[in-house]
């Protein structure tokens, strides 16, 4: 078996290149999910039936399929619905966002409702209207429980970016794996393939033990 | 836009076989990871402290790479490392049961490690064996309180097995890319693949809260 390397080093600019579209994808599904989870979450707890039905069934929807069927589904189906052609990096955004954006509407939810009724009663009993109580008694101590979990969500969306891959978007895994087609140094390209995302993953995991560790809820 | 949902109606034997495929490497995953992550997550808590270091590392290591790049990993450079070439199947079943492992071992330990220290002293002030109150007081507990994630445990491990469509098991996202690549309706067979997918996901995670909601009393401390 001769290993060659080399192909590593020849194509670093490449690889760098698709961690740092990794990166963004993991940045901006992030950024669109969170506010997005945020409104579902309190569409789910409203008290008009439909936007919380509506809420209930996007999140259930999506939170039970495999993404990568819904990244093929959004690459081959959403642009005939909508009449609209998407670039593969907003197709693979839209599809992560879809995912992730059902993902933390659960979180902010189960955020929400892990602060005692008492506390929503007393606001309104001192006159704050349900908007008022919700946004600055129950959301300030909601989100020191959520941000441990939307710290794993954020890391498990890093690795999810790689599904996007089978629609070309030239992230990490994509870039990897075509670099590994056309050179044949197969062993060399999957093995630095996995080693840079341990790289960039591994500090990201040891960040959510700590933070999970930091806002432990103590009882 | 017409629909034409009869290259569905033609294969769908096929499609049935690919969804017998997936709910087999589902199974076996599952029972394996089980297995293996619980072997992991004890010895991560009680082993000894020069196994908890590697266990520590294995687990991260799972958490910070992608499950795709451990199944392409699996499939196309181990054979030329060792010289033995796997089918896919069994590629995709050792890979996915070496990643979703170490997140049944992480749910283990946080199952144990949230028994209050208070029954443990107070096993130990009773006379009982570390041995004995692990088995008695600490799992019988940390077992009910565990059951919740082990069912989320089953919907990743079925919603991963999808991604072995990328090494070619021939399950039911890779047979719905084949049908749809032939007969050129990809809007029909996905949206179809979709609905069964989520058929089978949806009922598995309600009956799993209804089932904690039940026994959850058992777990209470």
């Amino acid at each position: 078996m001769n290993l060659d390397w080399n192909i590593v080093w020849i194509h670093r600019w490449d690889l760098a290149q698709g961690a740092g579209i990794t990166v963004l994808l993991t940045v901006l599904t992030m950024l669109v999910a969170v506010p997005a989870g945020i409104v579902l979450a309190l569409m789910r707890l409203s008290r008009s039936r439909i936007l919380s039905t509506a809420a209930l069934w996007f999140v259930e929807f999506f939170r039970n399929l495999p993404l990568i069927l819904v990244v093929y589904w959004a690459f081959y189906v959403m642009p005939v619905f909508l009449h609209i052609e998407f670039s593969a990096f907003t197709t693979g955004l839209i599809a992560l966002c879809l995912n992730v954006a059902a993902y933390n509407a659960e979180t902010f939810r189960a955020g929400i409702n892990s602060i005692r009724k008492g506390q929503m009663e007393a606001a309104i009993a001192v006159g704050m209207s349900r908007w008022q109580a919700m946004r600055k008694i129950v959301l300030p101590q909601a989100w020191r429980r959520v941000l441990p979990v939307l710290a794993s969500t954020w890391v498990s969306l890093f690795k999810d970016t790689s599904l996007v891959s089978v629609i070309a978007v030239g992230e990490l895994a994509h870039v990897a794996l075509q670099i590994r087609s056309s050179s044949f140094r197969v062993l060399e390209m999957l093995t630095a393939m996995a080693v840079i995302y341990w790289l960039m993953g591994y500090p990201q995991a040891k960040l959510v033990d700590w933070i999970h560790k930091r806002f432990e809820v103590r009882e | 836009m017409e629909l034409d949902f009869s290259p569905l109606l033609d294969s769908w034997q096929y499609l049935l076989g690919g969804l017998g495929m997936t709910l087999l490497l589902s199974v076996l995953t599952a029972a394996g990871s089980l297995l293996l992550g619980t072997a992991l997550g004890l010895g991560r808590v009680y082993g000894p402290a020069w196994l908890r270091i590697p266990i520590v590392f294995y687990i991260d290591t799972q958490r910070a790479i992608p499950v795709l790049v451990i199944l392409v990993w699996f499939y196309f450079a181990v054979p030329i490392l060792t010289g033995v070439s796997f089918h896919p199947f069994w590629a995709a079943l050792m890979a996915l049961t070496l990643h979703i492992a170490a997140y049944v071992a992480e749910i283990v330990r946080a199952g144990i490690e949230s028994i209050r220290p208070g029954q443990i002293r107070a096993a130990l002030a009773l006379g009982m064996s570390r041995a004995q109150l692990v088995r008695k007081v600490v799992l019988p507990q940390a077992m009910v309180r565990m059951l919740p994630s082990f069912g989320s445990i089953l919907s990743i491990t079925i919603k991963d097995t999808a991604i072995a469509a990328v090494i070619a098991v021939p399950e039911l996202m890779k047979r719905a890319e084949t049908i749809a690549g032939q007969s050129y309706r990809p809007i029909e067979v996905f949206t179809t693949v979709m609905v069964i997918y989520f058929i089978i996901l949806f009922p598995g995670s309600r009956l799993i809260d209804r089932l904690y909601k039940r026994i959850a009393h058992l777990g209470r401390s």
